[in-house]
């Protein structure tokens, strides 16, 4: 059995637009025979039991993340696919240190460059998105991808950034002045904006907080690699470990794309000039030399020279479509999306890998179980609430069957609209209980 | 409709929109917010007369009165910390609410007298930095943030699991310390707890789509493996001659998770800290100084 590698399809001519799928694909490309694998730009996170990507496919066997990707493969080969096996202890310790270093770093300044930059997002990586994803994901994945990176970088106070939300604010004072009538008309221009006079004009630390944001993540790293070949190599010639694979992930989506607004490559190059120069190796060693195009992906035959072997996705089934909005239309209903998160935290206990002692996986299995029947009861609750109250406007005459056509349409109306609700949360349940 | 409306439309000499707020109406809304309100003011109970440093962290009154560690990793962090290098100072049992930024710990220096100025967390090194001329321990190394990331990740996120998304932890350990001090109304009691858990389940839903609580346990095992590592046989780590602030970071977490008086009720991280004995013994070390 060929193991299939699931991942989001290329952007910016690298083969994947997440750093974590990046990764994974480096990783394969150096430690995996030609031949054992192949690459398949699903680009919906929803082909994997869990629901993330990168996704390892091996038969029936999932396995999701970089890291769990790495150990599987691991214990797959019996230790031969291994890049680390070189490591003393000093070399995991740091290997280890460093990825956490560079995933939680690298990912919030991704964020900051990819989504939260408004000319970034609507210029580059929402068509980015557009041209490799499928009907319907690419009008609900992008927006909730966007809205994570916000999310994880809301607390860095950075989000004069996001031009959309600055426009509004610069439009109401502009209209401000105009309806005061203190500007004549004539005399207001309306300037293209951009980011660099936005953060001149709101405030002048916005410069200092990402020159600060990305001096902290690229100098320990530059100062790591010196001048080595590999982050970790102990001597000229060693070779690449796992480590190095994360980095490329990280560092080539911050170097290679053309942004409309590239600070993050700019200061990339300035500050650590090793470390991009690193990255464009280790990147033509991993991807190839030619950019990886979308078309790659979906048609292999149009790019043999590519160095990765691409196999073409399986186009998405109606019954998947189904699945995809039934889950975005569920996630947008208050009651449901607490259900469904009680859910994939049972989910997370019982998988077969988790090494949770018995009692520990029946003491989460429970937690989640009382969640969900509390949740159950809300439901419950609500419906017979609803249910008591319409029998009650039956019972007072406020509707009746018998009267005029028109309280008879409402009545009925009224009962369907329930019963789609029901219906339409029963099946949900018992697709969220598999 | 107010006659000014129409002049708006005038001056304007864009077609008019139904849309379009009246400009009274607007010039009103433009002077929003009308007052913008001041950080709040220190709490009433601290004392006018002040001789010492006054360091306000989660603690209880008597745990606060003999200078025991904060049940709180971020304040017992900056606890240590100050302790290391040698500022005395005093620990006011605190919370969030009493702190100008939202957040604990801060501190209220002894001197000047006569200021009210208060220190953030984020500022408190530099001012230690001043105060007794230490030094600033990122400089000296390249691994210091590697590693300090493992702390504010990996360890925090399986400890932010444990604490408060173990339905028995959280009613044993998080409810005793956190919920309860403050009111002792249940109806508050069980928002409050509601609301803390569900910080939580945010903060680890952040980076990934669903909580795995294998993946969080066994990033904390690795991450305590590297730690080891690079603790070494060393008294402190980078083998300084006296404990300093990534010390302190990793005492911070490796006390609480030891310390058998919080009444934990599962503690798979201290199962998988105990595998480290020179972590064990450092924290042991350390704990000296209180």
């Amino acid at each position: 059995m060929v193991l299939q590698l699931h991942v989001w399809g290329p952007a910016f001519s690298l083969p994947s637009i997440d750093a974590q799928c990046l990764a994974a694909i480096a990783y394969c490309s150096l430690a995996l025979p030609k031949g054992s694998w192949e690459l398949v730009a699903t680009s919906d996170p929803s082909v994997s039991p869990t629901g993330e990507l990168p996704a390892l496919q091996d038969g029936s066997v999932w396995v999701s993340r970089f890291r769990n990707i790495v150990d599987y493969l691991r214990q797959y080969s019996d230790g031969e696919w291994d890049l680390d096996h070189q490591l003393d202890e000093t070399g995991r310790a740091d290997s280890i240190a460093f990825s956490s270093f560079i995933e939680s770093r690298g990912q919030i300044l991704l964020d900051l460059s990819l989504y939260v930059s408004s000319q970034n997002y609507y210029g580059n990586t929402s068509p980015a998105y557009g041209s490799l994803l499928q009907w319907p994901n690419q009008w609900i994945l992008p927006p909730k991808l966007h809205g994570a990176a916000k999310a994880r970088t809301e607390h860095l106070g950075l989000s004069s950034l996001d031009l959309q939300a600055m426009e509004e604010q610069r439009q109401r004072e502009h209209s401000a002045g105009v309806a005061a009538g203190r500007i004549p008309k004539n005399l207001i221009t309306r300037p293209r904006d951009t980011v660099s006079k936005l953060l001149g004009r709101t405030a002048q630390q916005n410069h200092f907080r990402l020159d600060a944001l990305t001096g902290e993540f690229f100098e320990p790293l530059e100062a790591m690699l010196g001048q080595k070949t590999y982050l970790l190599a102990a001597t000229g010639d060693d070779a690449p470990s796992s480590l190095d694979c994360i980095a490329l992930g990280y560092l080539s989506l911050a170097l290679v794309p053309e942004l409309t607004f590239p600070w993050l490559r700019d200061a990339m190059r300035t500050k650590s000039p090793l470390l991009a120069e690193y990255t464009e190796r280790v990147r033509q060693r991993c991807f190839g030399q030619a950019p990886v195009e979308v078309a790659h992906a979906f048609s292999p035959q149009s790019a043999p020279s590519s160095q990765l072997p691409w196999r073409t996705p399986s186009r998405i089934s109606v019954a998947a479509v189904g699945s995809t909005l039934l889950d975005t239309l569920a996630d947008a209903t208050p009651l449901l999306r607490n259900v469904r998160k009680y859910n994939s935290l049972k989910a997370g206990a019982q998988s077969p890998d988790a090494d949770l002692s018995g009692l520990e996986k029946n003491v989460v299995a429970q937690a989640a179980n009382n969640g969900k029947k509390d949740m159950y009861a809300s439901v419950a609750t609500v419906v017979g609430g609803l249910a008591l109250l319409v029998g009650y406007m039956f019972h007072i005459g406020m509707i009746s069957v018998k009267a005029q056509g028109h309280g008879e349409e409402e009545g009925t109306e009224e009962v369907s609209d329930m019963d789609f609700n029901a219906g339409s949360a029963a099946d949900f349940l018992s697709v969220g209980g598999l | 409709m107010p006659p000014q409306a129409s002049e708006g439309q005038q001056t304007d000499g864009n077609a008019p929109s139904f849309f379009r707020i009246p400009p009274p109406i607007k010039r009103l809304f433009d002077r929003f917010p009308l007052t913008t309100y001041p950080a709040n003011d220190l709490p009433q109970r601290v004392p006018s007369g002040r001789e010492d440093n006054q360091l306000f962290v989660f603690s209880d009154a008597a745990s606060a009165r003999r200078g025991r560690p904060s049940f709180n990793p971020q304040c017992l962090k900056w606890q240590a910390y100050l302790k290391f290098v040698g500022i005395d100072f005093e620990v006011t049992p605190s919370n969030n609410h009493a702190s100008p930024t939202g957040a604990l710990p801060f501190l209220l220096p002894a001197l000047p007298i006569d200021t009210s100025a208060t220190i953030p967390s984020h500022k408190l090194q530099k001012w230690a930095i001043e105060q007794v001329r230490c030094e600033e321990e990122q400089q000296l190394n390249v691994r210091f943030e590697a590693y300090a990331s493992l702390l504010d990740h990996r360890i925090r996120n399986a400890w932010l699991y444990m604490l408060y998304l173990d339905e028995d932890n959280f009613q044993a350990v998080a409810q005793r310390l956190y919920v309860n001090p403050s009111t002792t109304s249940s109806v508050v009691r069980a928002a409050l707890s509601f609301q803390l858990q569900q910080a939580a389940r945010d903060e680890l839903l952040k980076t990934s789509t669903y909580i795995d609580v294998a993946a969080l346990e066994g990033d904390a095992q690795n991450a305590f493996e590297a730690l080891s590592s690079l603790l070494g046989e060393d008294e402190h780590f980078f083998s300084r001659p006296n404990p300093g602030l990534f010390d302190a970071t990793v005492f911070a977490y490796t006390h609480l998770i030891l310390d058998e008086g919080l009444g934990w009720k599962h503690n798979r991280l201290a199962q998988l800290l105990r595998q480290h004995s020179n972590l064990v013994q450092h924290r042991e070390r350390l704990l000296q100084f209180f």
